[in-house]
């Protein structure tokens, strides 16, 4: 054990005199180079193995170039980052030269400061190792795979229930019903029609006279005109811009760090996605806005020409907010940090890309980043000319902080008029907030000399001297004086400001002036909207492969491009644009390539997801995953053909709705028929042949999700505020963890305007799986924890909602309590045996509340907290969450 | 050891009841959360069988967010007491040219124990268990920022958004107790650590694995009950018109375990208002465990409440427990000395308590510690504000670091890896991250290789890519 620790002190002294920690800079040091400092090492103690066609390990150290590529171990060096460079790893572990001298001290110091130098070369060589990436050769097989084929129309099946045929979807369902031996449900009630078309579209329940209204309706469009209703209503869009805004990975912070800064102005962008939805904007439209909306409408040409920017064109760049909800967290100080592009930028356009092709293309290309896919045809050269389209704005060597990256409302002659005004605003505040610093330090100093003049005669010297001596060089006696005097003679600038007015009204009177005065300066400040773009910045857009993703291991340069596979059905075709021009069109290119109406993977993602949110499971059981590694559609040809149909219809969203929403697909009970045990069922059971439901043969229970749960809630309680758009409603956390709307905020409006950040949300909200958004939710999980019990039994926003819906119902219908809250809660008539026990409930609780409230409480308190927890439990109950 | 876990063993568990009977109907309908990519379907925490016998059940992490200064406190180096103030020799730049000087250790360092591991002077309590400890001094991570390095410590990887270790675990084994959940992080109530609930994410695992924080003073988790108490009688007739509402649904919807489930989930939530109180009073123990964890006095009271805590959720059947301070007081960029010795006050005799008291209850045998934290601190002086002697500080420090493990199958009295004389570079058995998460799962029962989740095209584990290696000379 001894000679063990010695042996290894040995090695520790050695290694150790190589030390890193070394002398403060004080002049930049010229930086090394490869050819004058490395170069010569790596000759006397490397080449003799690493060098020439037969290298060891593949490893070739003779040039900068061979260095950086490395060898059958990966990149030899990464740069300015030795510590986890293989190169240093090896020689400071002493494993390499394995025989001959070891490098020197000296030696050893040279190539790790040459690494974390950059790893640079005297002639300035590229900062790439060049292309050593096999061809990836896209075999037919797999250019074959279902959904890299352009989706087609097939026949309409001919199936035998025929009178059950609605729309085209009943053929194709009921095809494949039949050929298993099983049919659709019957019908859903026309209650429950209601709700199920209402949550759908609008996230909101139907009010008992809605419900009544459609009961009674015989006309036999009637559910046509519901479906028609719904869709034209505007709580709509905020059904399913919430949706979008899920794949969007929409959020009201930075994210990433800590800090998880607010974003104040990210919200003009959710409510973009809610008006697009309620116009019903085409959705080949609504993903050219989003990807390249600056492009699109040519932001450049009318910001510099037009006297103040249309409707049209803030409204495009507001779009391209859809490429800022990546977490991005850079603030102006990180373009110190070392290695920032790799740690924080890179980053960005990463998810930014995550969300781009799992939103619309359903591919995770975000698994070609560090070597090509392992399942799909995508090389990992796609990934980087991918990236190379978002390199027009997202620049990792020349990073706009995330603050800063904004454009505004406001042409450039306006922008010129606003900043000059605004510039001379900020001078004349500047000074008068320099007159005010003044007039304090006046103030300060007459009343030293007031309260100096209060001590005895015989101290003020000694004091006065000791307190404007700097702490650091007071002898004994001037400390004394400091301890005893200074928080009396010269107080902090926060007690000041308490001291001053009282003890000097000249000094109010001076400092009401000057406030005035700034007041008056900001009234007439130019007031615009600044807007979350994004957008080109000038320039060649430089994109480098990078060898296993690494950011400081760059191989050779690429070109925008897309997914080869789809080269044969849709090209990608960029014109490079004119030196001079402010944007580069990449993005322009992609959002019309993916837009291709024989896109293979566009339309069908989407109706895919339309699909998802009607049934609970999207024919591609994976919305995000249309690869190999993804579910398999149960439904092929009916995605196919509701794929091109969307195309056919201009991209219109709620044609998709309806076709679905009117299908009998749609239309059929939830409610299982069987009450069979699963021993004694027959071969005939759909239990038994389709377990699962994947065939559909009814519709699917649902859970609401968070948003519509709560919502729900405060609409059935009757204060649910409609109020639309607008910055988030701030939230407050709680010392007891818990995160709801803040005091001063209105609790009441809808939870797609609540704010929403990464690491405070909502605790309502997330307990009922709102997601955590990291990068984007392209399905959600749904879980069932008693934490989501407590929550619905025991929050204070239940309670006050419980309370809320009683006084409703009081008010409403104070003779019969029970059946109007069924009505309001359930949307339903209620039964016998239901309004008899919840008569009795009432009833009984409000004698069990004369025991417990003290003398003196009424009894309309006491029945409206008897009526409160009636209809808090109607809340909770599992019919008012599940949507059959 | 046979870990069958039967039907029987599960009702007891939960508690028996309606309740009981419905987790077994969901246990028989299992899916196999290993292999399904189903998002949402079917995940719980019902126990579940591991890969291998177990060597521990629980694990009770104890974070020291901000990165201890390894050489105040389980690294000692002589040779940086020797350049004390001196450039080191050799004369190469610091690749972040943060510090400027050595800086040695003013604390002493001892041998303990009969293994004769050493720790500093600042630890005289956790040095008592010296022979229980096995001392990791070869760590590295990938990353010199906290939030990342935190991640590289929790999640594998430096980046966001992936599930802590915690989640791995309630996720690979379920929790043996139905009524509290099976991962539980016990922050300061007077301030979250840094990055905050990230601490105790499940990242893209389903949110039935996320960690709940408990508190340590008044209500356990919000809501538990509500602001205004109910009485009893109310409580009940409340509930009771619940569980009428939902069975009249119930008949209509026959065969939905969903339904069942969620009928499940208040019966449980109304247990776990018990269970979760209960384990939060700490009046139930005795004053001489009180004094055991240091809850007699204002410093170590804090930090002892959280660590008296996590045993009684270990004891409890809870998988996973992480105990964190409020920040991150180790980040000692100023005052190191001053910092790190204060930090030791409030924590050095509790975490003693705590591996005191699991093993006279006999638990420190199937109840894994952890204690370290994201990084360890530069042996150079680092050139902020003071430069005063004695008052520096030291920076971040991801190439060579000291955590150390106890219990749950931990050979104590050891130390692994060394780095060099400076305490610079982990150079000796060099230990990433990776090789400590599978170490730990396997001490769990599960293999680090095999507990694969389907995320976004690919089946993702805690180690990721790595090749991660068992540290088989830690285990008994």
């Amino acid at each position: 054990m001894f000679s063990m620790r010695y042996a290894l002190t040995c090695l520790f002294l050695l290694i150790g005199s190589t030390l890193s920690i070394g002398a403060e800079k004080k002049d930049e040091p010229a930086k090394l180079t490869f050819e004058q400092d490395v170069l010569p090492i790596l000759k006397a103690k490397c080449h003799k193995c690493h060098s020439g066609a037969k290298a060891k390990a593949g490893l070739d150290l003779t040039t900068r170039r061979g260095v950086l590529r490395g060898g059958q171990s990966g990149a030899a060096v990464r740069r300015a980052a030795a510590e986890s460079s293989l190169l240093w790893d090896r020689i400071a572990a002493g494993e390499m030269p394995p025989k001959g001298d070891s490098l020197t001290d000296k030696e050893k110091g040279l190539v790790r400061s040459w690494i974390n130098d950059g790893a640079l070369s005297e002639s300035g060589e590229a900062d790439s190792a060049g292309s050593e990436i096999a061809v990836y050769e896209i075999d037919d097989q797999a250019r074959k795979f279902w959904s890299f084929q352009p989706p087609q129309k097939a026949a309409l099946p001919e199936v035998n229930d025929v009178a059950r045929v609605r729309t085209p979807i009943d053929t194709f369902v009921l095809k494949q019903l039949e050929e298993n031996g099983l049919t659709l449900s019957p019908e859903a009630s026309r209650a429950t029609l209601i709700r199920r078309t209402h949550f759908d579209l609008l996230g909101l329940p139907p009010t008992p006279e809605d419900v009544q209204a459609f009961v009674s309706d015989k006309r036999v469009d009637s559910y046509d005109r519901l479906i028609d209703r719904l869709l034209a209503h505007p709580a709509y869009g905020e059904r399913w811009g919430r949706h979008w805004l899920d794949v969007a990975g929409y959020t009201d912070s930075a994210g990433i760090l800590f800090e998880d800064r607010a974003l104040p102005l990210a919200y003009r962008y959710r409510d973009y996605v809610i008006r697009a939805f309620n116009k019903n904007k085409p959705y080949d439209r609504f993903l050219q806005e989003q990807i390249a909306g600056d492009e699109l409408v040519d932001y450049w040409h009318h910001f510099d020409n037009d006297d103040s920017l249309s409707n049209e064109i803030v409204e495009a760049i507001t779009a391209t907010g859809y490429l800022r909800c990546a977490a991005d967290p850079s603030r102006p100080d990180f373009s110190k940090i070392k290695n920032a592009d790799s740690q924080y930028f890179y980053p960005t356009i990463n998810d930014t890309m995550q969300i781009v092709s799992t939103s619309t293309m359903g591919v995770t290309l975000q698994c070609a980043r560090c070597h090509d896919h392992m399942f799909d045809p995508i090389p990992q050269e796609d990934f980087y000319r991918i990236q190379s389209i978002f390199m027009g704005a997202y620049r990792p060597t020349n990073w706009i902080p995330q603050m800063e990256r904004r454009l505004t409302s406001l042409s450039k002659s306006q922008e010129v008029v606003a900043k000059q005004r605004n510039k001379e605003i900020d001078a004349k505040i500047k000074e008068l907030n320099g007159q005010i610093s003044k007039l304090r330090q006046d103030f300060k100093a007459r009343r030293f000399e007031v309260e100096l003049a209060k001590l005895p005669e015989e101290l003020r010297d000694g004091v006065r001297e000791a307190i404007v001596t700097a702490a650091d060089k007071r002898d004994e006696t001037q400390r004394q004086y400091a301890v005893k005097y200074e928080a009396l003679l010269q107080p902090d600038d926060k007690k000041l400001d308490e001291l001053l007015p009282s003890e000097f009204p000249e000094y109010v009177e001076s400092l009401g002036k000057l406030n005035e005065q700034i007041i008056t300066e900001r009234a007439r400040w130019y007031a615009y909207d600044e807007i979350r773009a994004i957008y080109d910045l000038p320039g060649e857009v430089p994109t480098p492969f990078l060898r296993r993703g690494d950011a400081l291991t760059p191989a050779h340069h690429v070109s925008p491009g897309a997914l080869t596979v789809l080269n044969a059905t849709v090209e990608f075709q960029w014109p490079r644009p004119a030196a001079e021009a402010k944007t580069s069109g990449r993005r322009l290119a992609f959002a019309r390539w993916l837009t291709d109406p024989g896109h293979p993977l566009a339309a069908r993602v989407m109706v895919n997801r339309i699909w998802l949110h009607h049934f609970g499971r999207g024919i591609v059981a994976t919305p995000d995953d249309f690869g190999n590694a993804g579910s398999p559609p149960s439904h092929p040809k009916l995605l196919d053909w509701l794929a091109v149909e969307f195309v056919e219809s201009g991209w219109s969203i709620k044609h998709v709705h309806r076709l679905i929403m009117t299908s009998s697909t749609y239309r059929q009970r939830a409610d299982l028929k069987s009450e069979t045990p699963i021993s004694e069922r027959k071969q005939t059971d759909p239990h038994s042949i389709d377990p699962d439901n994947r065939l559909l043969w009814r519709q699917r229970l649902r859970r609401l999700e968070a948003e519509a749960l709560r919502d729900a809630v405060l609409h059935v309680a009757g204060s649910l505020n409609t109020q639309f758009f607008g910055p988030p409603v701030p939230t407050h956390r709680w010392a007891t963890g818990e995160i709801t709307v803040a005091k001063e905020a209105d609790p009441y409006r809808r939870s797609v305007y609540i704010q929403n950040r990464r690491l405070y949300p909502l605790t309502m909200l997330r307990t009922f799986d709102q997601p955590t958004m990291e990068t984007n939710c392209t399905l959600r999980s749904q879980s069932t924890v008693s934490t989501q019990a407590l929550t619905l039994l025991n929050s204070g926003a239940m309670i006050k909602a419980a309370d809320s819906f009683a006084g409703r119902v009081l008010a409403e219908r104070d003779d019969n309590v029970a059946a109007r809250a069924v009505w309001l809660a359930f949307g339903r008539p209620p039964g016998q045996d239901e309004v008899s026990f919840l008569q009795e409930f009432v009833e009984a609780q409000q004698q069990r509340y004369s025991k417990t409230l003290e003398e003196g409480s009424s009894l309309v308190e006491r029945r409206r907290l008897a009526v409160a927890d009636m209809c808090h439990m109607l809340l909770s109950a599992n019919e008012f969450i599940y949507i059959d | 050891m046979n870990n069958a876990i039967s039907r029987r063993d599960i009702l007891s568990r939960a508690g028996g009841g309606f309740g009981g009977m419905v987790l077994a109907s969901m246990l028989g309908n299992l899916v196999d959360t290993k292999t399904s990519s189903a998002a949402g379907a079917g995940y719980n925490v019902i126990p579940k069988r591991p890969d291998h016998a177990p060597r521990a059940n629980a694990v009770i992490q104890l974070f020291m967010h901000g990165g201890p200064s390894h050489v105040d406190l389980l690294d000692p180096k002589p040779l940086l007491n020797k350049y004390d103030g001196k450039t080191p020799p050799g004369g190469v730049n610091d690749d972040e040219a943060r510090t400027t000087y050595l800086l040695g250790s003013p604390f002493k360092f001892k041998k303990h124990g009969e293994s004769g591991v050493e720790f500093s002077e600042l630890l005289p309590n956790i040095a008592n268990h010296a022979d229980e400890i096995a001392v990791i001094r070869s760590m590295f991570t990938e990353h010199r920022n906290h939030e990342q390095a935190i991640w590289m410590a929790n999640t594998g990887l430096i980046r966001s958004g992936r599930p802590n270790i915690g989640a791995w675990a309630a996720y690979g084994l379920g929790t043996e107790n139905q009524n509290l959940p099976a991962y539980i992080a016990l922050p300061d109530p007077n301030g979250l650590p840094v990055d905050g609930i990230r601490n105790w994410s499940n990242g893209w695992l389903p949110p039935v694995y996320q960690g709940t924080a408990f508190r340590s003073e008044g209500l356990a988790v919000p809501n538990l009950t509500p602001e205004s108490p109910r009485s009893v009688e109310v409580e009940l007739a409340r509930n009771n018109l619940l569980a009428k509402l939902n069975d009249r649904h119930k008949v209509q919807h026959p065969g939905e375990l969903e339904l069942d489930a969620r009928i499940a989930s208040f019966e449980l939530a109304a247990r776990m208002q018990l269970t979760a109180t209960n384990s939060l009073d700490l009046a139930q123990e005795t004053a001489a465990t009180h004094r055991l964890y240091g809850l007699d006095n204002d410093k170590t009271r804090p930090y002892g409440r959280r660590c008296l805590m996590a045993r009684r959720l270990i004891e409890r059947g809870v998988r996973f427990v992480q105990v964190f301070m409020r920040g991150q007081p180790w980040d000692t960029h100023t005052e190191n000395v001053k910092g790190t010795r204060d930090c030791c006050a409030q924590t050095d005799l509790p975490v003693a308590g705590l591996l005191t008291d699991l093993r006279q209850r006999g638990l420190l045998d199937s109840t894994l510690v952890q204690w370290g934290g994201e990084f360890g601190r530069t042996p150079g002086a680092e050139q902020r504000s003071n430069k005063q002697k004695g008052h520096e500080g030291r920076d971040h420090h991801p190439y060579g670091f000291s955590i150390w493990l106890a219990g749950g199958g931990i050979q104590g009295g050891q130390t692994r890896g060394a780095t060099d004389e400076f305490g610079y570079r982990s150079v000796i058995d060099r230990t990433q991250t990776a090789d400590l998460h599978a170490t730990i799962l396997h001490l769990l029962g599960l293999d680090h290789e095999t507990l694969t989740y389907a995320h976004s095209g690919r089946d993702e584990r805690l180690t990721d890519v790595y090749e991660a290696k068992v540290l088989e000379s830690l285990l008994v």
